[in-house]
């Protein structure tokens, strides 16, 4: 068997003394497109950041493995060159940052890492315009500071873009259905289709039923009180949306 | 006042009232024989108490026999240089400049002991008269070489009405115990446009100290920059004075510095007429045990309704030791403006860094990109491209310079 891109083995996290992760497993082989469900407070935004290495964090028990890797003692710099990219909730609003600037100084600085030869200045101005102008990304927006006075949409869709300039190997997606209007979903949700491949993994946190239908997964995880309490096909998601978590607490307990 | 009660007086002193007395400024000698250097119960020398921080005065300066490399390039610039306090010999001007000399120091009179010390030491004052819009970057060159020396120099400049001008200065010279009193004299005519920038690059071992004095007239506007980034010990003392309806002023500074350095923005504004405004900002960066200090005073006079004026220092601590300290100050006369002040102090914002992290920036590049965006809103308003360049190299050097 393959060895999958995201193995999470019992896996315990807490911020101060409060333990948020309690006992998540995870498998995600490659090609495949995970989503998470769970209500506020479950725990799904947590996994995310401790995916992508924030400090605040303390794992207590358990193992992370990207594509067989123990990713815990790295870094988030060293995660993302490893494959790991968090497509934020709430993106960071950095004022005197362009974003041109910052996308090339991600982009080569995991060159860099590689040791891959950073690119040259028309070739990531070819690029950049390439993947924004699937996302209706114009050089205007480029040109502002990173993320700030981004509409909702816009912020969503400069995640997306970074995505696909920076081809991660697990994509995780947090809530980025949330402040979308239909459209600018519909954007964003082809920005992610278009990003599947068999060597690149997806895992999709929602609340929302609603995303599924544009990034259709393959399994369905139902989160609850720090761990996955139920996995099923995309059906699941239409199940929870129609009966609420409560029925799944009962299992959890 | 205090001025009554004898101080003790340490060598830094007597070596300026001996200083003073050889050009002939008893009327200054006295004073200092009395009152010493300001000490912190002085309120605008609170967190610069020169008496403690300044503890010799080198000879006063020689003409100087051989000069560095300027120590910031702006390719474009129309040079002049004032070297140990002489006024060089300068190329043909470019159109719209008149250069010439004028005796003593351009400033006014005023109760502060650098303005004092300038009054009787500058021998004589580089006079810029900017008859029309100037093209290129005008930049004085001010510099201290040679053995360790105390320098005053002195620089003035009218600016005729509708004209606008780009002015930097540069000051810095050989690695020495210099002491450098700098003043800088600017009077905008109605509706002249001036951007003023003036960069210490001196070494460690200098004390840096200038004094920029304006005058702006009905309708004209001033930008500011002041940058501390190189001296021991430096001190800018901004008085800008708004005289016609429809005055402006963005009085900006920056403060970079690092462990033993100390460095001070003091302004001290007055809103003189009716119908005028300013915004000044400033920003401090502090790493390792450095210590910044901006003090901000806005006066504003009885009739001068509708002033509209609002003080902003904003500091950054790259390390827990650093020390920035910020006074803003308001002097309100008026009953109708607007007027205000505001401080933060904080690190680094840690989302922000997780975030340039999380997409492969490491630590310390993330870092230095967060600095630079603190310090782009002062830098990026800068309309000459080669000057601004030449002004994030500045940034630059200091931020990739280490401790």
């Amino acid at each position: 068997m393959t060895t999958p891109i995201l193995e999470i083995r019992n896996l315990h996290a807490r911020i101060e003394e409060r333990e948020i992760l309690k006992g998540v497993n995870l498998t995600i082989p490659a090609g495949q497109v995970h989503a998470i469900m769970g209500r506020n407070g479950s725990g799904k935004s947590t996994l995310s950041y401790v995916l992508a290495g924030k400090e605040d964090y303390e794992i207590t028990e358990g193992e992370i493995l990207l594509n067989g890797v123990d990713i815990l003692d790295m870094e988030p710099s060293e995660r993302a060159v490893a494959g790991i990219f968090l497509a934020f909730q709430y993106p960071i609003e950095i004022p005197g940052v362009a974003t041109m600037t910052f996308l090339k100084a991600a982009m080569n600085a995991q060159r860099k890492a590689r040791g891959e030869v950073e690119m040259t200045t028309p070739d990531f101005m070819r690029a950049v315009k390439e993947a924004g102008a699937q996302l209706n990304i114009d050089s205007d927006m480029l040109k502002r500071p990173l993320n700030v006075g981004f509409s909702g949409g816009e912020k969503k869709r400069a995640e997306i873009l970074q995505m696909a300039l920076l081809k991660p190997a697990l994509c995780v997606l947090d809530e980025t259905d949330s402040g979308l209007d239909i459209d600018a979903l519909q954007v964003v949700s082809r920005g992610v289709n278009a990003l599947r491949a068999e060597n690149r993994s997806m895992l999709v946190i929602t609340h929302y039923q609603r995303l599924l239908n544009h990034i259709v997964p393959d399994v369905v995880h139902v989160f609850s009180d720090g761990r996955i309490v139920e996995s099923g096909d995309k059906d699941l998601a239409l199940q929870l949306e129609a009966k609420g978590y409560a029925d799944f607490d009962a299992t959890a307990a | 006042m205090r001025q009554t009660m004898p101080v003790r007086l340490g060598a830094a002193e007597d070596t300026l009232i001996a200083q003073l007395k050889s050009v002939g400024a008893h009327a200054d000698a006295e004073r200092i024989t009395v009152a010493g250097l300001p000490t912190r119960r002085v309120e605008s020398y609170h967190y610069t108490d020169l008496k403690t921080l300044l503890r010799t005065i080198p000879p006063l300066a020689k003409a100087a026999n051989e000069a560095s490399a300027p120590a910031l390039r702006v390719p474009g610039a129309y040079q002049l240089m004032i070297a140990n306090g002489v006024i060089q010999s300068a190329s043909t001007a470019p159109a719209g400049i008149i250069v010439g000399k004028a005796a003593g120091s351009a400033l006014s009179t005023r109760d502060d002991v650098l303005v004092h010390l300038n009054g009787a030491l500058a021998k004589e004052s580089l006079t810029l008269t900017l008859e029309s819009s100037v093209d290129p970057v005008i930049q004085i060159d001010r510099r201290t070489e040679g053995e360790a020396a105390h320098v005053a120099d002195s620089l003035k400049i009218y600016v005729a009405d509708g004209a606008s001008a780009i002015i930097l200065e540069t000051f810095s010279g050989s690695d020495a115990a210099h002491v450098g009193n700098h003043a800088t004299y600017i009077a905008l005519g109605k509706n002249a446009v001036v951007t003023h920038i003036t960069v210490d690059l001196s070494f460690r071992a200098t004390s840096h100290f200038a004094t920029n004095e304006y005058h702006v007239g009905e309708g004209a506007k001033l930008r500011t920059l002041v940058i501390h980034a190189g001296a021991g010990l430096s001190r800018t003392q901004l008085f800008p004075r708004y005289e016609g309806a429809g005055a402006h002023g963005d009085i900006t500074g920056l403060n970079l510095v690092s462990d033993g350095q100390h460095a001070d923005i003091t302004m001290d504004a007055t809103h003189a007429v009716p119908g005028t405004s300013s915004q000044p900002l400033f920003k401090s960066i502090a790493r390792g045990r450095g210590k910044a200090v901006v003090q901000g005073k806005l006066v504003v006079a009885r009739d001068a309704q509708k002033t509209d004026a609002k003080f902003m220092h904003q500091g950054l601590m790259l390390s827990d030791e650093a020390e920035i300290l910020s006074k803003p100050e308001l002097e309100i006369y008026a009953d109708d403006v607007v007027c205000g002040h505001g401080s933060t102090c904080g690190k680094l914002d840690e989302d922000s860094l997780f975030y340039l992290m999380s997409r492969g920036i490491p630590q310390e590049e993330a870092e230095t990109m967060l600095v630079r965006g603190f310090l782009e809103e002062l830098v990026d308003s800068i309309e000459d491209a080669a000057l601004a360049e030449a002004l994030h190299g500045v940034i630059d050097g200091w931020l990739l310079g280490g401790k």
